[in-house]
């Protein structure tokens, strides 16, 4: 790779050799990560791989704004999530858009629909579900809600990071966990009775 | 014949009888089930947890339930990894 040899202090303190070693060091291993979450949230390969490549070239853009030491993966996240509400959501493939501030009211509103909530599904119906199909009743969640989920579920973020991913208080983030989890209950439910496995 | 699949013993029997199987605070044990799981339950959560969890079954088969739900999202999805191409374009865009 060439690195410019300038060793010119730029504005945020860094120089040239550190912005290259930074991003190469902290950003490039979170690349898989990265191209997965843009995936989940497109939902196609080809605007995941303008997503990543967007990410991080702003990400080097604004290296500036990274401290060091601090969670890259985090601030990473932040921006392709960013990215995705500012430039790809308007044309997103998606079918039939739930609006999310809909769902979201919805499920507010009725304060009581928590304490009555329970779907009828059973632990061992869902480990009979394969990959595929836990996949896609994720993929049929309203993309906010589906968010948290990988956040939480697939990448291991904690509620703090979720928080400063999605730029909501931890509050919210414990709200919107625990009600996308509910809608994933009812898609798996509705998959694991089409295969029989609820019987 | 064919019983010994999972026939419950006497005293899991026994067991079962003196749990509660209705939860009257079945929403606000979601939440703490849900901490938990999630790494994130406070001290006051976790000795909620410890304290009532094997008493009442409704919160067991939720615990597990979602226990495997968790799982099933980290271990059973395919993780792809990011092409080759997009890397290689990155990185030739970063150092032109």
């Amino acid at each position: 790779m060439s690195v410019a040899m300038s060793e010119s202090i730029t504005t945020n303190g860094y120089t040239d050799d550190l912005r290259y070693e930074i991003f190469n060091r902290e950003f490039m291993p979170h690349i898989d990560s990265m191209y997965n979450f843009a995936f989940r949230l497109t939902m196609d390969e080809d605007d995941a791989n303008d997503l990543v490549q967007d990410t991080y070239l702003k990400a080097f853009r604004f290296i500036s704004s990274f401290e060091q030491g601090t969670n890259a993966k985090a601030w990473l996240f932040r921006i392709l999530k960013n990215s995705f509400i500012n430039d790809y959501r308007k044309k997103s493939k998606e079918p039939s858009k739930v609006d999310y501030q809909e769902v979201e009211t919805t499920y507010n509103s009725e304060e009581a629909s928590d304490t009555t909530y329970t779907v009828d599904l059973r632990a061992d119906a869902v480990q009979e579900l394969i990959g595929d199909e836990v996949a896609n009743a994720l993929n049929a969640l309203p993309v906010d809600f589906r968010t948290v989920i990988i956040l939480c579920d697939i990448e291991g973020f904690t509620y703090e990071e979720m928080a400063k991913i999605l730029d909501i208080p931890i509050g919210t983030v414990r709200s919107r966990l625990h009600r996308a989890r509910n809608l994933l209950k009812e898609k798996l439910k509705s998959y694991a009775s089409s295969m029989g496995y609820d019987s | 014949m064919n019983a010994s699949s999972h026939t419950p013993s006497v005293t899991e029997e026994a067991q079962k009888q003196t749990m509660k199987h209705s939860c009257e605070h079945h929403a606000e044990c979601m939440k703490i089930i849900q901490s938990i799981l999630d790494d994130e339950a406070t001290e006051a959560e976790k000795d909620h947890f410890r304290e009532n969890m094997d008493k009442c079954l409704p919160c067991i088969e939720a615990y597990r339930l979602e226990k495997c739900i968790k799982e099933s999202l980290s271990l059973k999805l395919v993780k792809k990894p990011c092409p080759q191409s997009i890397m290689d374009t990155i990185l030739t865009k970063v150092n032109s």
